[in-house]
């Protein structure tokens, strides 16, 4: 069996902000690999830096010291402009409030990722509807969000993160919002994710949406410590 | 979905917001439309007025502007040799004057008198009657009048208007009705002919214009007739219409000129200013979906794109309804304008040329990009993890 | 056309140094005098005791010295200030001889117009009806108020901009309104579920409605204040002319004030009440 490049892996990485009262260490010499088809769940208290760590892993910022290489190619050295199109075609992302766009339906929001990755209007419909299907809001596909509850709007939100068949889907706390019901309906159609083979890596203090991760891993004060639970399948 | 369709639905979205901005620019854009159309809406028109008489070639004694300054003296001689050159078509003697008429209820009235020859092209268009002739209906010189003359002292062809200016009274036998082209509303104006003239101003030095009017040879052009006028008799003062122009837009009527700068500049500076500040606020309040968009890979590029569609719409949609509000409001500030006293009636303010439509259409344009600019700025700079924190915690 | 202003444009054809004629007074022949405006003299370069030559013919024939004993600002006249003042002043009998055709009878005694000051004004209209009935032949007439109406046009031009202007920028305040409006969406909707009536709340609208719309039109009038002076500094350095044509009067700015004050307060409460008579879990919701 060959082995398949790591997706993300971070080595050393630091994350420092300048404030005016003084620099925060939101990261410090972090260092973590993700595999193609993990499934990594991210813990810890308010503040340690999970979301900061995401972020680096997702291309939305970058580390002020560290190596981070995605799919091989340092992070470092892109413009934004690459980062962009690898947060287009090869990352999805899943947030706390959802950020759907309340003027386009739910058919509309998940078509519009790929619209502007340029894929061709029929192939959009098709996976659009593929996408729709597979989280259970075909029927719904005409409504504005507004119209939606927490669940379905996160249902939507991750349809969208699917789009483009990215490498890795990203998720900040995904059930933030949420009751302990829709928050387990939305683990459970993470763990089909990734049986279908996406990898995915989600932040969460939900233990529950935790436990469901074959990796799990704590994070305090911008540190990461690996859990002794769950060894990788 | 392209981004003049996102745009169309982030309007839609808060359709109060987005008719108030659109009702806004269309008001402030019919102002700025018809400050335009003031610009040059008086130059135009005066060359309207002017082109109107049929002559193209003005000369007075002087620099001074026709009735303003000395007359020809000589006139007699001035005209015979100006008519041989052969790059003029026609040469008319005219005189200015005002006197006192006899009013029906034995008052009396102002009444500016033209004298023009009987050999005429254009000084008045006659409308009811019969133009002026040459001889004296029992010693009473022949005169036309104007609409408001005839109408408010009951004038007819064959009525009499008895001068109150001249010792004896001077009478005059209306032939006919007519129209002057610098008549002021509400003006009464008569013409009579050079020899009426003198009879009606006894005092005034004879063989004098105030003014000869000049057309040129169809196909010789007005430069050449100036040219030559001033090559036959350097001494007199020969204008086109282009000069008389020039002047006036440099001098008599550079107020409006400049009016219209300044409530140009003012209404596109508050245009900009509340477009700006309406995108402004609207990306500021959809920060996080810019960077949720940001971060789910839309470019910047393409968010700039949206804004500046975003701006386009309001811009734009508000500056084509600007179009015909600002026609309509143009009609009614060009009548209170032209109720100024001693300007003539077929005078206006507010002119339409596609000039104005271009520059107010050039003006959109531009309005458009600048109001988007600080928005786009705010948007593509945005720190993007800083501002989901921001908006998770907040 | 009066003796006057054919005098005015003599001046700009033939004055011009007479320095040949200071020989005239070496002899014993006294040069008359004039004034000449302040445009004049700058236009042409002359100067205070130069001796000038005038004709009444714009050839120049019969033209005759004058001296320059002074020079004078033209009172500014707001019909005509986009003229260049350029005139002199002559004693009335110089002007008559200089403009006089030779043998002409009664020169000495013609003139085009008489100015008259009366003891009490009010009488003019009473005046002019009783002079112009015991001369005829002479029109008698009040002095023009024409002045005053084109004035009052401007007045009324500026009035009709002032009221466009205000339209638009209402539909801009109200936008504004709007938005804020919205953004206090939710902290609304917790008021009213907190059981505030919404009187309370729109009486809190007004308040700051009232702060914003007052702060904004003092500004405002500072603002106006502040830039009167560049346009009238302007408009005089481009026109010549002392005439000052912008002035934020007290009443003007209490006018503003009125007029932003209920606007403002109207657009806040307008974009409130909007707000607020919707379901107050409407207000709630994302």
């Amino acid at each position: 069996m060959s082995a398949k490049a790591a997706i993300v892996e971070a080595r050393g990485v630091s994350r420092v902000y300048p404030m005016p009262a003084g620099p925060v260490e939101a990261l410090r010499e972090v260092s973590l690999t993700v595999e193609p088809g993990d499934y990594v769940a991210i813990s810890g208290p308010s503040g340690c830096g999970k979301s900061t760590l995401l972020h680096l892993l997702g291309c939305v910022d970058t580390p002020t010291s560290g190596s981070l290489l995605f799919e091989g190619r340092s992070v470092l050295t892109m413009r934004e402009e690459e980062r962009s199109r690898i947060r287009l075609h090869r990352i999805g992302f899943v947030f706390q409030r959802f950020y759907l766009l309340p003027m386009l339906t739910a058919w509309e929001n998940v078509e519009l990722v790929q619209s502007e990755a340029g894929m061709p209007a029929a192939e959009r419909r098709a996976r659009t509807l593929e996408l729709l299907e597979y989280v259970g809001l075909a029927e719904r596909a005409g409504h504005l969000p507004s119209q939606l509850s927490g669940g379905e709007m996160q249902r939507v939100a991750i349809a969208r993160a699917l789009a483009n068949r990215p490498g890795l889907v990203l998720a900040d706390e995904p059930t933030g919002e949420l009751d302990d019901e829709t928050g387990e309906q939305i683990g459970d159609l993470f763990d089909r994710v990734n049986a279908d083979g996406t990898t995915l890596v989600i932040v969460t203090h939900n233990p529950a949406l935790a436990a469901r991760a074959s990796r799990r891993l704590a994070m305090r004060s911008g540190r990461l410590a690996a859990s002794p639970a769950m060894a990788r399948p | 979905m392209s981004p003049l369709q996102f745009a169309g639905r982030s309007l839609y979205r808060q359709p109060a917001r987005a008719i108030l901005g659109l009702t806004g620019v269309a008001v402030v854009g019919a102002l700025l439309f018809d400050m335009l159309m003031l610009s040059r809406g008086l130059i135009v028109s005066f060359r309207d007025l002017l082109e109107s008489t049929g002559f193209d070639v003005r000369v007075t004694a002087t620099e001074a502007l026709p009735g303003l300054g000395p007359a020809v003296a000589d006139a007699a001689a001035a005209t015979d040799e100006l008519r041989g050159l052969p790059e003029l078509a026609a040469v008319v003697p005219v005189r200015f004057g005002g006197a006192a008429v006899e009013t029906r209820d034995k008052k009396t009235r102002q009444v500016a008198i033209i004298g023009s020859e009987t050999r005429r092209r254009g000084e008045w268009r006659l409308v009811e009657g019969a133009d002026l002739g040459d001889g004296t209906d029992g010693g009473r010189p022949d005169m036309v009048v104007n609409r408001t003359l005839a109408r408010e002292e009951a004038l007819a062809p064959g009525s009499i208007v008895r001068l109150a200016s001249t010792l004896p009274g001077r009478e005059f036998r209306v032939t006919g009705v007519v129209e002057f082209p610098f008549e002021a509303t509400g003006e009464s104006m008569a013409g009579v002919t050079l020899r009426g003239f003198t009879l009606a101003f006894p005092t005034a030095r004879r063989d004098e214009a105030d003014l000869l009017l000049v057309a040129s040879q169809p196909g010789v052009g007005t430069d050449a007739a100036v040219a030559a006028i001033r090559h036959a008799r350097p001494d007199l003062h020969a204008f086109s219409i282009d000069e008389v122009l020039e002047r006036l837009r440099h001098a008599e009527f550079s107020y409006f000129r400049q009016v219209s700068f300044v409530l140009a500049t003012i209404a596109s500076f508050f245009a900009l200013l509340l477009v700006t500040t309406l995108l402004t606020v609207s990306v500021n309040q959809r920060l996080g979906e810019v960077a949720a968009l940001r971060a789910l890979g839309f470019s910047r590029r393409r968010i700039t794109l949206d804004l500046l569609a975003e701006s386009a719409l309001l811009v734009g949609g508000g500056g084509i309804a600007a179009i015909p509000l600002g026609l309509l409001l143009a009609r009614g500030l060009d009548s209170i304008l032209r109720q100024m006293p001693d300007l003539p009636s077929r005078l206006h303010f507010f002119v339409f040329e596609p000039r104005a439509l271009a520059l107010h259409l050039g003006f959109l344009v531009l309005a458009a990009l600048i109001a988007a600019a600080y928005p786009v700025i705010l948007a593509a700079r945005l720190p993007i993890a800083a501002t989901l924190r921001r908006e998770s915690i907040s | 056309m009066s003796a006057r202003l054919r005098v005015l444009f003599l001046v700009l054809l033939v004055a011009h140094p007479a320095a040949g004629l200071a020989a005239s007074e070496a002899v014993g022949q006294p040069v008359a005098e004039i004034l000449v405006s302040r445009g004049l003299l700058q236009e042409r370069g002359l100067s205070v005791g130069q001796i000038v030559m005038l004709s009444a013919d714009a050839r120049g024939a019969g033209a005759r010295p004058f001296r320059i004993a002074g020079v004078y600002e033209p009172t500014p006249d707001p019909s005509r200030f986009t003229a260049k003042r350029l005139e002199a002043r002559l004693h009335l009998p110089d002007l008559l001889a200089l403009t006089a055709e030779p043998g002409e009878a009664g020169v000495a005694d013609a003139v085009g117009a008489i100015n008259v000051a009366l003891e009490d004004p009010s009488d003019a209209g009473a005046f002019a009806r009783e002079l112009g009935a015991r001369a005829p032949g002479v029109s008698v007439v009040r002095a023009a108020a024409g002045d005053d109406e084109h004035f009052m046009i401007i007045e009324r031009f500026h009035v009709a901009i002032s009221v466009v202007t205000m339209i638009g920028s209402t539909a801009f305040l109200l936008a504004l309104m709007v938005i804020r409006a919205d953004e206090r969406r939710e902290i609304a909707g917790l008021l009213r579920l907190l059981g505030l009536r919404r009187r309370r709340i729109l009486l809190q609208a007004l308040l700051e409605g009232l702060c914003i719309a007052a702060a904004g039109a003092v500004f405002g009038v500072l603002l106006a204040a502040a830039t009167q002076g560049a346009v009238n500094a302007f408009f005089q350095w481009r026109y010549d002319t002392t005439l000052v044509f912008l002035r934020v009067t007290p009443a003007i700015a209490a006018r503003c004030v009125a007029l932003a004050l209920p606007l403002g307060v109207m657009a806040g409460l307008l974009a409130s009440w909007t707000l607020l008579r919707r379901p107050v879990l409407d207000l709630l919701r994302r």
